[in-house]
């Protein structure tokens, strides 16, 4: 249990340095941005309690938000997906009981499960962060362009940072 | 009072939901600038301490095309030097001969230097962070240029970090003029393109072409005047037929910044004390 707690907050803090010092910089096109941060809130238990995965959520929205000056774009959006997180779960896998403690990833759930979930929460993430951006420019095959490059962007590092942590967790148990 | 309590907690988890949602909307439309605490940006301590270690990295980066840039800044001053001292060495001759004693003008402007430690092009409101704050002397509301063009204005200070309002960022617009004309427009970010802005509300009577460099007004002591800011590509299309909007490319490479000037007016209080009795 402490184990993975300390994991998991080595795993915040990573995700949002990495946000902050890398991802944030990259804007491929001048419209795919990476939003690689949101594979905590995919990642955290499936059985975790509703406070603590919308508290978690919101505090990593906040702490990407004052990386990276968009005050409370981030955290409305997390605290929107972690509310969603275990409906989109349910969606696509029915025997939700037999997994409480599972950390979903792509070894635990079969691939194209946890591929449809990877796919559908980074839509939904991007659809919201990019509608919001354009209250303050609104253009509309751009924000489309921007949602769909951004959604394949961040969907191919998450996916990519899965297989790598999936490794490192391997060898620690 | 017992099935309140019973329905507060059973929709426990909604009403954290709600909380954390009006949270962030108080964070996302509470716009006023100068309102925002350093805490919740860029500039505060820790993040500014995590972008000086990256930047111990990636402040090696573009260095050689920063120093292309510099070295051609340089052979300009040097030229515009040796003339201004021809210049003075005439003048001076002249006024040999004549009863008239020189006055020496003052120094306005003085600079700080500071290094780029954050920066964003992506954003529809870009900012910059960096990595001097109080404590080197600087003060919100100081103008930000680099070896090419203007960045921008300090907006929050914290000690030993500052946050700048980015050009590119529509809260922020500049007074400016083409070089040459005395009539003033207003410069600003339209969201589409890190490298193109525009210049809005110059008058129908303004004489341009494509490729005139567009400079500071000097009208808003941020920014002493003259300084090169953009070069004009064309004249865009607008709903507003009293006056002309220009697209301009920026001569300022925002997405590689590495060492940036803080503008030090030492008229400022001054002027703001003269500005703000006209106001009573």
């Amino acid at each position: 249990m402490g184990k993975t707690i300390i994991s998991y907050i080595l795993l915040f803090v990573v995700l949002v340095a990495a946000q902050a010092v890398v991802f944030n910089h990259i804007c491929l096109f001048g419209m795919a941005v990476p939003l690689v941060f949101i594979f905590f809130i995919l990642r955290l238990p499936v059985g975790i309690g509703i406070n603590t995965l919308l508290t978690l959520s919101f505090l990593l929205g906040l702490t990407v938000d004052i990386f990276s000056d968009t005050p409370g774009m981030n955290a409305l959006d997390c605290t929107i997906l972690a509310a969603l997180r275990n409906p989109i779960l349910r969606l696509y896998m029915p025997r939700e009981d037999d997994l409480a403690n599972t950390i979903p990833s792509m070894k635990t759930l079969s691939p194209s499960v946890f591929l449809k979930y990877v796919v559908t929460a980074t839509t939904l993430y991007c659809i919201l962060y990019f509608i919001l951006e354009s209250f303050t420019f609104f253009a509309l095959r751009q924000l489309v362009l921007r949602i769909v490059a951004s959604t394949l962007l961040t969907f191919i590092f998450i996916v990519c940072i899965d297989s790598l942590t999936s490794l490192k967790s391997e060898k620690r148990l | 009072m017992r099935t309140l309590l019973n329905f507060l907690v059973k929709h426990q988890a909604w009403f954290l939901f709600i909380f954390y949602v009006v949270i962030s909307l108080g964070l996302l439309f509470n716009n006023s600038p100068y309102q925002r605490h350093v805490y919740l940006t860029s500039a505060s301590r820790v993040t500014g301490s995590v972008y000086r270690m990256s930047n111990s990295v990636t402040g090696y980066f573009n260095l050689r095309a920063i120093n292309d840039d510099l070295q051609r800044q340089n052979a300009e001053l040097s030229s515009e030097l040796l003339a201004l001292r021809d210049r003075v060495d005439a003048l001076s001759l002249r006024l040999y001969a004549d009863s008239i004693t020189e006055v020496e003008p003052a120094r306005k402007y003085d600079f700080i230097l500071a290094k780029v430690i954050n920066n964003s092009i992506s954003h529809p409101h870009n900012y910059i962070t960096i990595d001097k704050g109080a404590l080197d002397g600087i003060h919100p509301e100081m103008g930000v240029i680099d070896q090419n063009g203007v960045i921008g204005v300090v907006e929050i200070v914290n000690d030993r970090f500052a946050r700048i309002i980015s050009l590119l960022n529509p809260d922020f617009r500049l007074s400016c003029k083409v070089k040459g004309n005395e009539v003033i427009g207003s410069m600003v970010w339209d969201g589409k393109d890190s490298r193109t802005a525009l210049v809005e509300e110059l008058p129908k009577h303004t004489v341009f072409a494509p490729g005139d460099t567009i400079v500071t007004s000097g009208y808003s002591a941020m920014f002493p005047p003259d300084i090169p800011v953009a070069t004009i590509i064309e004249r865009a299309t607008t709903n507003d037929d009293n006056f002309y909007t220009l697209r301009v490319r920026l001569l300022t490479e925002f997405a590689q910044l590495s060492t940036v000037r803080v503008i030090i007016n030492s008229d400022l209080d001054e002027l703001r004390e003269i500005e703000a009795g006209k106001k009573e």
